[in-house]
């Protein structure tokens, strides 16, 4: 098997990893995590797809290290958003947000 | 690829999948970022195989050291322990969706992947630090500029989101 269809299948893992924990957690923070996941994933593919075939390579490096930066401003965006949550909801778990249902 | 190298990937791999079940699948938050943080872990040492030691040590610096510790200080307000938030076993509908979802990507893209490989290098050329920078001050320098901008407005915004006034 080639090398990068290795790869590749790595980040398919992560890929479905995190959708599966988006589906199926019941927290924010939870979501948070699987989300993480698979913006991981994007960025092994990226360096990946980059390194091992004839594509610029510093340029993949660059875009992966463009990822992280927005993974990280997308960490803290939602950190205070769960903040304002909690404060408003009293609790992070998603069957609680709502507002226009009563109160299960 | 030789064998130490395919050994090595095989480990980084059995780490990466380890973390993943972990991370989506345990019942306790705290856990789940243990889980998360090994699967990070698994994903630099593939940069290293990949010959981006850069690239693992930025992994190591922004995903574990300042997003995880992030996600730690969210962990707080929720309920993280096991019999917390996350301790009544999700309903099996939600959980055969979760599966689903997971299945949905693969078997859609693994087949693509098998069946038509692209080819690939099987040595990752060099490159070194001095190129990385000089790319980003020449060629990259407007998307260098712009994601410090939105690093610099999503700080100004969580400030914002939770600054609580005095007079209220």
């Amino acid at each position: 098997m080639k090398p990068l269809v290795l790869y590749q299948l790595a980040s398919l893992v992560l890929l479905g990893a995190g959708l599966a924990g988006l589906v199926k957690r019941r927290t924010l923070v939870g979501m948070l995590i699987a989300v993480e996941l698979m913006l991981n994933g994007a960025g092994l593919s990226i360096v990946a797809a980059t390194q091992l075939t004839g594509a610029d390579a510093a340029l993949g490096q660059l875009a992966t290290l463009l990822v992280m930066g927005l993974a990280a401003a997308e960490a803290t965006v939602t950190l205070a958003a769960i903040v304002v949550v909690f404060r408003r909801f009293g609790s992070t778990r998603t069957d609680a947000l709502t507002t226009l249902r009563e109160q299960p | 690829m030789e064998t130490p190298a395919i050994l090595a990937f095989g480990f980084y791999f059995l780490v990466i999948v380890v973390g993943c079940f972990m991370a989506v699948g345990c019942a306790s938050l705290v856990r789940a970022l243990v889980g998360l943080v090994a699967t990070l872990l698994g994903v630099a040492g593939m940069y290293l195989l990949l010959n981006a030691p850069f690239m693992a040590f930025m992994q190591i610096l922004i995903y574990i050291g300042a997003i995880c510790v992030l996600i730690f200080f969210a962990l707080m307000l929720a309920r993280a322990d096991a019999d917390g938030d996350e301790a009544d076993p999700a309903p099996a509908a939600r959980t055969f969706k979760g599966v689903l979802a997971a299945m949905l990507p693969g078997a859609l893209l693994a087949p693509i992947l098998l069946l038509h490989p692209t080819a690939s290098h099987l040595l990752p050329p060099d490159v070194p630090l001095a190129d990385l920078g000089r790319r980003l001050m020449e060629d990259y320098v407007l998307p260098f500029e712009l994601i410090s901008v939105v690093l610099l407005i999503s700080m100004a915004g969580a400030v914002l989101l939770v600054w609580e006034r005095r007079d209220k």
